[in-house]
């Protein structure tokens, strides 16, 4: 059970910002001030965030996923960011199909989907998935665009629902819609279109009304036999024909309910971010158990299933023990959760408090690779996911090719000595001496502290001795052995994961 | 390296994390013994990405004793946007006859490539592969051929069929598998031995900080940190992390100098993929200087299992018929393995090297506009040397006939005996096993490919004897 009254350590609260946003650096810990206030106090806090409405700019791919990017290392909203990148990864549209299909107009429709997506980030989410389906980017790339009375074309009906709200099966393995209901729905999208501009509109002439097609298709009528409607499922034609089918449609999937009796799209977005926020569930039957318990927790607590208030939703999360219960290091029973690519990267570039430079934003002084490349090598970019199934959590982050990516980055952070631009002095006492002391400022400074077991930090002393006492006054102990830890300690296995 | 079966968990919330198929399953070393028997060969594993159209892959060119010719040509219309492929266009690439109704069948246009195979006895066709109670999801289709697993049977879950091969086979030491990839692909998966990520062999060297010269102390302590993490509970995040970053550190000593050699020895067909310019091309280049590599005695260098993907195919739309989208993705696959055959040859070594090419799903018969919805059976090939298999046409072509498609429009799955009778691409993955692999058919029915516990329409009688392996 989630305890909203119980006042966060500074553990705690660094925990807190670390998930919520990008990074937890000394400095951000001391300005957040929630360390000794209430789970619910700083959870507010943090989630009544001034919405911003930035766009990401740039006249081709890579302009615009670099001023993304720059964003994401400067921003003040961090959790504004995240939450906003959960739904890119939810809603997943991919600008490599838009250039295809629309060259001229694809960075436009990407910056309007992703200004979007954060300013609704921590609203209704019926509302979001309401915009989302009008949204032009998304028109183009599930094909409404191409949804014509003459033959409804299905792609977005059908991640509608699988992706997007419901969930191919509920909980308890049933299904929660046929393929039926796929073909209905993708009347209700017929005739949506969008102008380069990315403003969407309606095109009645290429819209299934039913008394040209009621014949053939039978009622608009959906979930006969699923969500618990009752024999006579529901007709999404039932506030009118037209333009607001579309609404319907949405209305009635969010009152869709399982087996268990559960409201489906609350249950299925709880669960996506719960495994977000917190990670995964053990894997063993007693782990899912409990993890369809907590689902139900968070839901109740928040009461997301009436009201659908993302915000309401993310703050029962953060006040919930569990959240806080994976901040230890590896092999004390809790399932770790990888970090993201952006997390490693932005987070690992805000821990350090370095900049991007030059016009592909490389690390100032490494290999002069710039971040898409870099990004692209660890397995993320940006406003292009891989399909619109969005990534691939957990260990499918991970595989020889994508850690040797991670390991370039890390290895080119280290080596940014050029003007100083990877400053050791800046973010750990440097009159240390001892070996052990030297170790916990840089796992400090790297915040990973949480996850190194003692056997971890002593192999991190070990290698700072290998030739004699640390001597952080000399230059070349610096450069070799300091940045050598920094450079170990962002390849080893406890910085992957938070 | 183990996976956890992330899709079905995200997206489902069905099956669990870390459900793996721990190594007690093998643990008995007669089991091992007994299945550790693959000589020197090779498989390749090629996924076409996004459903590729099968009814446009292998075509009826008459209606033989049936009406597959005329069916084709009532759902699959001529003219503007139209897919139809004529006769005319089909007469380079005709292949052999239906099983079923004795049509004669033709591959698309764009695949002369295989149609080149196919005359050398090379290629195998099989037609009319599915399973039963078939999504037309992408990614669940997706997961349920990699998994080897449509109705979500727990003891596999987590597991790609070919993972599980590798898990019965192979120690924790040992990095039999590699995918061109970024990431390691579902069939792959498994919890007990190494499988890597390569995308280019070239750029697989180890990045340290060129600083002072304190290399082998920093890889000393980074082996340190990925043993202790390699000995976490079996299937956890941490003991995955432990022996990928193990197995990476090992296998940069080893596999960049492969491409070097690759490149020295075998200029011209090196070239001959560069040619093609296309990315299939390339990761197929990947696997024969590994092929090269191992079969030249290479240090430390012992994969044998090979996977890479082709995206593209989910056609909604601008489809193409004897020209555009289709022809371009089959085009590129069929002269990229054209050329990786001819370089195979040349190394002496293809009736060695087994390739298998699948996609999620085929699509429907019915056009949509320029293009065509998510369908049901497709066509799987397998390529090899012409003493390693058996070329020809095998299994039935899908009923396409308009009174006879599902409700949905799609061509119906059938195990029990039928003339239009389906194949479950478990039976192509199970002769694999056997005549390939040479696993025995207990072993592979008790571990890797489990019959539905179901009676009916299910896959209740194995085939692993389907005769394109000798």
């Amino acid at each position: 059970m989630g305890d909203q009254n119980s006042v966060l350590t500074q553990a705690d609260a660094r925990h807190l910002l670390r998930r919520a946003g990008f990074s937890a650096t000394r400095k951000e810990l001391t300005a957040a001030g929630i360390t000794g206030q209430t789970r619910g106090a700083a959870a507010d806090k943090l989630l009544n965030y001034k919405i911003k409405t930035f766009k990401p700019g740039g006249k081709d791919q890579q302009k615009q996923h670099d001023s993304l990017l720059r964003y994401l290392l400067v921003t003040k909203t961090p959790v504004q960011e995240k939450l906003t990148l959960f739904w890119h990864d939810h809603f997943a549209t991919g600008i490599t199909k838009l250039l295809a299909m629309n060259y001229g107009a694809a960075t436009k429709l990407m910056a309007a989907q992703n200004k979007l997506l954060r300013t609704m980030a921590r609203g209704d989410m019926r509302a979001l998935v309401k915009a989302i389906g009008k949204d032009a980017a998304m028109i183009e790339f599930l094909d409404t665009v191409r949804n014509d009375k003459s033959i409804p074309n299905e792609n977005y009906a059908r991640e509608l629902m699988e992706l997007f709200t419901l969930g191919v099966f509920d909980s308890a393995g049933n299904p929660n819609y046929e393929q039926q209901d796929i073909v209905q729905i993708a009347r209700a999208f017929t005739g949506w279109r969008y102008s380069d501009n990315g403003k969407s509109y309606f095109d009645e002439g290429a819209h299934d009304f039913n008394a040209e097609f009621s014949g053939d298709r039978g009622a608009k009528r959906i979930f006969t036999t699923v969500g618990q409607f009752g024999p006579g499922g529901r007709l999404f034609d039932a506030n009118g024909e037209g333009a607001i089918e579309i609404d319907t449609v949405v209305d009635i999937i969010f009152e869709h309910r399982d087996t268990d009796g559960k409201n489906t799209v609350a249950r299925r977005t709880a669960r996506r971010l719960l495994e977000f926020y917190v990670g995964p569930d053990d894997g063993t039957p007693a782990g899912k158990a409990a993890r369809l318990a907590l689902i139900d927790d968070v839901v109740a607590e928040s009461s997301f299933d009436t009201t659908f208030s993302v915000q309401a939703l993310v703050r029962a999360i953060f006040c919930n023990d569990a959240f806080y219960a994976t901040a230890q290091p590896f092999g004390l029973g809790v399932t770790k959760s990888v970090k993201w690519p952006i997390d490693f990267a932005i987070g690992s570039m805000r821990l350090l408090g370095m900049k991007f430079a030059g016009s592909n934003k490389y690390i100032p002084g490494g290999s002069y690779t710039g971040i898409l490349t870099h990004m692209e090598n660890m397995g993320q970019i940006l406003l292009d996911p891989p399909s619109v199934f969005g990534w691939d959590w957990e260990t499918s982050w991970l595989s020889s090719s994508t850690l040797l990516a991670r390991y370039n980055f890390a290895r080119d952070i280290v080596a940014a000595r050029g003007g100083g631009r990877f400053r050791p002095d800046k973010v750990m006492d440097m009159s240390l001496t001892d070996p052990g002391d030297i170790v916990d400022a840089v796992l400090d400074a790297l915040d990973v502290a949480q996850n190194f077991s003692s056997d971890d930090r002593q192999v991190c002393i070990d290698y700072l001795t290998t030739d004699g006492p640390p001597d952080l006054g000399d230059y070349n102990y610096v450069n070799e052995k300091l940045h050598g830890l920094f450079e170990l300690v962002m390849k080893s296995p406890a910085y992957q994961v938070f | 390296m183990a996976i956890t079966r992330r899709q079905f968990i995200r997206r489902t919330g069905l099956a669990t994390a870390g459900t793996l198929l721990g190594p007690s399953l093998f643990a008995s070393p007669f089991v091992r013994r007994a299945f550790a028997d693959l000589g020197d060969r090779y498989l390749v594993v090629i996924f076409l990405d996004g459903g590729n159209d099968g009814q446009n892959t292998v075509i009826p060119v008459d209606d033989g004793s049936g009406t597959l010719r005329a069916d084709y040509e009532a759902h699959r219309f001529a003219g503007g946007g139209g897919i139809r492929l004529t006769p005319a266009q089909l007469a380079s690439t005709l292949v052999g006859t239906d099983p079923n109704t004795g049509a004669q069948l033709a591959l698309h246009p764009g695949f002369i490539g295989l149609k080149h195979l196919y005359d050398q006895g090379s290629l195998a066709v099989i037609q009319g592969c599915g399973y039963p109670e078939y999504s037309l999801s992408h990614d669940e289709a997706r997961t349920i051929w990699q998994s080897a697993n449509p109705l979500r049977n727990g003891t596999l879950a987590g597991t790609g069929w070919v993972g599980r091969h590798l898990a019965a086979t192979y120690g924790g030491s040992q990095i039999p598998g590699v995918c061109i990839s970024d990431e390691i692909g579902a069939d792959f998966r498994q919890s007990t031995t190494s499988v890597l990520a390569i995308n280019d062999l070239e750029n697989f060297g180890f990045p340290w900080d060129g600083y002072g010269s304190d290399e082998v102390a920093k890889a000393a302590a980074f082996s340190s940190l990925y043993a202790s993490a390699a000995g976490g509970p079996v299937g956890s995040t941490q003991a995955f992390l432990g022996t990928a970053g193990a197995a990476t550190l090992t296998s940069t000593n080893s596999y960049p100098a492969l491409h070097g050699n690759y490149v020295a020895d075998r200029p011209s067909f090196n070239q001959a993929y560069a040619d093609i310019d296309r990315s299939v091309a390339y990761d197929l280049r990947e696997v024969a200087k590994i092929i090269y590599g191992v079969s030249s005695g290479a240090p430390g260098v012992t994969s044998r299992f090979f996977r890479l993907s082709n995206g593209g195919y989910d056609t909604h739309s601008d489809q193409g018929g004897a020209t555009g989208q289709q022809y371009d993705l089959h085009r590129e696959v069929g002269d990229s393995l054209e050329a990786f055959y001819a370089d195979l040859t040349d190394m002496g070594v293809a009736d060695k090297v087994l390739t298998v090419v699948w996609s999620e799903f085929s699509r429907r018969i019915e056009q949509n506009g320029s293009g065509t919805d998510h369908g049901s059976q497709g066509p799987m090939f397998v390529i090899g040397g012409p003493t390693a298999l058996n070329g020809g046409v095998y299994g039935n072509h899908p009923d396409i006939h308009e009174d006879r498609l599902e409700n949905d429009g799609n061509t119906t799955y059938r195990q029990s005996a039928h003339p239009y009778r389906s194949t479950d691409f478990r039976d192509v993955f199970g002769t694999i096993l056997k005549h390939w692999l040479n696993m025995s058919q207990p072993q592979i029915l008790s571990n890797i490919l489990i019959p539905d516990p179901i009676a009916g329409e299910y896959w209740n009688v194995s085939n692993f004897d389907m005769g394109f392996l000798p």
